[in-house]
C-alpha cells in the first residue's frame, strides 16, 4: 500500500452521502478483484472511515485472510468484511472467519446460506445478518428473519435499504424490519437496484425515497454497494 | 400518575429493555438505602455532607463497585469538622481512600467555589466539583449535598445570557472531559499500565457517560432565558447520567439512535457485573488488548455509545447548532 492514500473527503457531499460515517465496498472494484492492497487504496479513494471488505466467493477469502494477517496499516475506523454467498463450504470458511483480526467488527451474512446456525455461533457478535431482496426465497422480512436471529442470539443487523425497497417500494418493510431488529442495527448497505437486482449507485429519487428511513440510522456506518453517484463524483473534482 | 422520564421513558417510548441498567439502578438505590440507615444515628455536623461518586452517583452500582466518596462541608473551614474522611470510611466500611487523595481529604464548598480557574484550582478540586455537580448522591447530609450543588451551578451561571448554553460553565465541563482523558494516561504511565484494561473500558464509556451527561443539558440551556436555568440545571443534574442522555434522545425525536446507544451502554455494564470478566479487564495490560476478545468488544460498546452521542450531536439541527457555535471555540 502506498505510503499516503487519497482520501475521499464524502462527508463533503450533500444530501444522504453528506452521512458521517460512510465508506464502500471493496466489490464495487470489479477491476481489481482478488488484489486487496488496491481494492484498499480504491476505498480509501471514497472514503477512509469505512469499508466493507468483500469475499462474496469463497475463493477470495483466503486471500482476504492473508492480507489482513500481514498487518497492513490500515485507516478505517470500522471495516467489516462480507462473508462468503457462494462457492464455499460452511465449516471451512467459518473457521477461516473467526481467524480475523478483532479490527474487523462485523462479519456480514447471507441469511439463505446458512444451513447450520450452530457453525456460524462462533462469530459472535460479529456475526451480522443482512435482509435479503426480492429475488432470495428467505431472508426478507421480519417473520423469515426472527429464526434466523434465534439461532443467532449474538448476531447484529445489516440493514440493506435497496432490498428491502425491492419487496415494498412503500417502504413499510424498511421501517417494520428496523422496529423489530433496531437493537441489532450493526451498519448499512446503500445503493440503488437496477432491474435485474445488482447494486447499482444511488439514483436521485431512492435518495428521495430513502431518506424517511435512513433518517432512524444516523448512528451506524453506511456501506456504499455501488460507487457513489454521478452528480456526487463531480462535485469532488 | 408521573409521567416516565430518562431510561424508563425511552423503555417506554421505543419498547426495548434495559435490564443491566435498571438493575444496577435497583442495586444502587438498595444499598444506598443500607447506607443512608448507617449514617441515619450518627450526629455529625450539620453543615456536612457524605457524598458517594462515582458508580453510586451514576446509580451504576455494580456487584464490585469501588466507594468513592467525599466528606463535603458548606460552612466556615475548621479542624475539628465531624465526620472526618476515617470515620465516613468506617460506616461506609469502604477501602481507604484513593492514591490519587482526591477523595482523601474533607473538601470545603467554599473551595469548590471560590477557586474556579487558575493554578489555585488543583485537578482535585477541579475533579471534586465536576464530581458533585455531575454524578454525585449524598447518604449523609441530604440538603446540604442539595444546596451545595446548586451553589456550584449558581457560581457558573453568574454572567450567563438569555438562550445560550452557559460558557462558564461549559468550558469547565469540557476541560474536566479533557483532565480526564489526559490524566488517564499520565496515570498509566506513573503506574507501568496497571490497571489498563478496566480504566481504558471505563474511560470508554462510563467517563464518556459522565461527560454527556453534562454536555447535553448545558447545551439545552439555549432553550431557556437566564432566569430559568439555574432551575433547569439543577433538576436535571440531580438525575442520574444516564437518564440526562435518554431525555435528550427522547427530547429531540432520536429514538432508534438512543435504544442502541443504551443498549451498548447497557451490555458493558453486564460486563462490568461479571466478576470473571471484570477481572479479565482489571489485569488486562495494553500489550495484551489484542489478544483480548473481551477487550475488543468493549472497544465496540465505546464506539457504538460514542456514535449515538455523535449523531445526536451533529444530526439534530437544534443541537448541531450550538455544537458549532460553543463547543470548539
Amino acid at each position: 500500500m502506498a505510503a499516503t492514500l487519497d482520501i475521499g473527503p464524502l462527508d463533503e457531499a450533500g444530501g444522504l452521502l453528506g452521512h458521517h460515517p460512510i465508506g464502500v465496498s471493496t466489490g464495487v472494484f470489479t477491476a481489481h478483484r482478488g488484489l486487496w492492497p488496491d481494492l484498499v487504496e480504491d476505498a480509501c479513494a471514497v472514503s477512509s472511515y469505512v469499508v466493507e471488505l468483500s469475499a462474496l466467493s469463497g475463493d477470495e477469502l483466503p486471500g482476504l485472510i492473508a492480507y489482513l494477517r500481514s498487518e497492513p496499516v490500515l485507516p478505517f475506523r470500522y471495516m467489516s468484511v462480507h462473508a462468503p454467498a457462494k462457492n464455499f463450504d460452511e465449516s471451512v470458511a467459518v473457521e477461516s472467519l473467526c481467524e480475523l483480526p478483532f479490527e474487523v467488527r462485523s462479519v456480514v451474512l447471507h441469511p439463505d446460506v446458512i444451513s447450520d446456525a450452530s457453525v456460524w455461533k462462533r462469530l459472535k457478535t460479529r456475526a451480522v445478518i443482512e435482509n435479503m431482496d426480492d429475488r432470495k426465497g428467505t431472508g426478507r422480512t421480519v417473520e423469515e428473519l426472527k429464526p434466523v436471529f434465534e439461532g443467532l442470539p449474538e448476531a447484529g443487523f445489516c440493514f440493506d435499504v435497496a432490498h428491502a425497497w425491492s419487496l415494498d417500494p412503500t417502504m413499510e418493510l424498511a421501517h417494520a424490519l428496523l422496529d423489530e431488529f433496531r437493537v441489532r442495527l450493526r451498519h448499512v448497505h446503500l445503493s440503488s437496484l437496477d432491474n435485474t437486482g445488482n447494486h447499482i449507485p444511488l439514483r436521485p429519487d431512492d435518495e428521495l425515497r430513502f431518506a424517511d428511513v435512513l433518517s432512524r440510522c444516523t448512528d451506524v456506518p453506511w456501506v456504499l454497494e455501488a460507487m457513489p453517484p454521478g452528480e456526487w463524483a463531480s462535485s469532488r473534482s | 400518575m408521573t409521567e416516565a422520564t430518562g431510561v424508563a421513558g425511552l423503555e417506554i417510548a421505543s419498547g426495548a429493555t434495559f435490564a443491566n441498567i435498571q438493575e444496577c439502578k435497583l442495586r444502587t438505590e438498595e444499598r444506598l438505602q443500607q447506607r443512608r440507615l448507617r449514617f441515619a444515628s450518627e450526629l455529625f455536623d450539620p453543615d456536612s455532607a457524605v457524598v458517594l461518586t462515582g458508580s453510586w452517583g451514576r446509580r451504576e452500582v455494580t456487584g464490585e463497585s469501588d466507594d468513592d466518596y467525599m466528606v463535603l462541608f458548606a460552612g466556615r473551614r475548621r479542624r475539628d469538622a465531624r465526620p472526618s474522611v476515617h470515620e465516613a470510611a468506617d460506616i461506609l466500611e469502604a477501602k481507604p481512600p484513593g492514591r490519587e487523595a482526591v477523595f482523601g481529604k474533607q473538601v470545603w464548598l467554599q473551595d469548590l467555589l471560590r477557586k474556579i480557574g487558575r493554578d489555585r484550582d488543583t485537578n482535585a478540586n477541579l475533579t471534586r466539583r465536576m464530581l458533585l455537580l455531575l454524578e454525585s448522591v449524598s447518604v449523609s447530609g441530604i440538603d446540604v449535598h442539595e444546596r451545595a450543588r446548586r451553589a456550584v451551578l449558581e457560581e457558573y451561571l453568574r454572567a450567563h445570557k438569555d438562550y445560550r448554553p452557559p460558557r462558564f460553565l461549559l468550558n469547565d465541563l469540557v476541560r474536566y472531559w479533557r483532565t480526564i482523558a489526559v490524566d488517564f494516561e499520565s496515570k498509566m504511565r506513573d503506574r507501568k499500565g496497571q490497571g489498563w484494561g478496566l480504566r481504558n473500558a471505563k474511560l470508554r464509556l462510563s467517563r464518556k457517560a459522565l461527560f454527556a451527561g453534562g454536555l447535553l443539558p448545558v447545551l439545552e440551556c439555549y432553550r431557556y432565558r437566564a432566569d430559568g436555568m439555574l432551575e433547569y440545571l439543577d433538576a436535571a443534574l440531580a438525575m442520574r447520567p444516564l437518564d440526562r442522555i435518554a431525555d435528550a434522545f427522547t427530547m429531540h425525536r432520536a429514538i432508534d439512535p438512543a435504544v442502541r446507544t443504551l443498549g451498548a451502554y447497557d451490555e458493558f455494564l453486564g460486563i462490568l457485573n461479571d466478576p470473571d470478566k471484570r477481572k479479565e479487564l482489571d489485569t488486562l495490560t495494553i500489550e495484551r488488548s489484542g489478544s483480548s476478545q473481551l477487550f475488543a468488544r468493549v472497544v465496540e460498546l465505546g464506539e457504538d455509545f460514542e456514535l449515538g452521542l455523535l449523531a445526536l450531536l451533529f444530526n439534530d439541527s437544534d443541537l448541531q447548532r450550538r455544537v458549532r457555535d460553543y463547543l470548539i471555540f
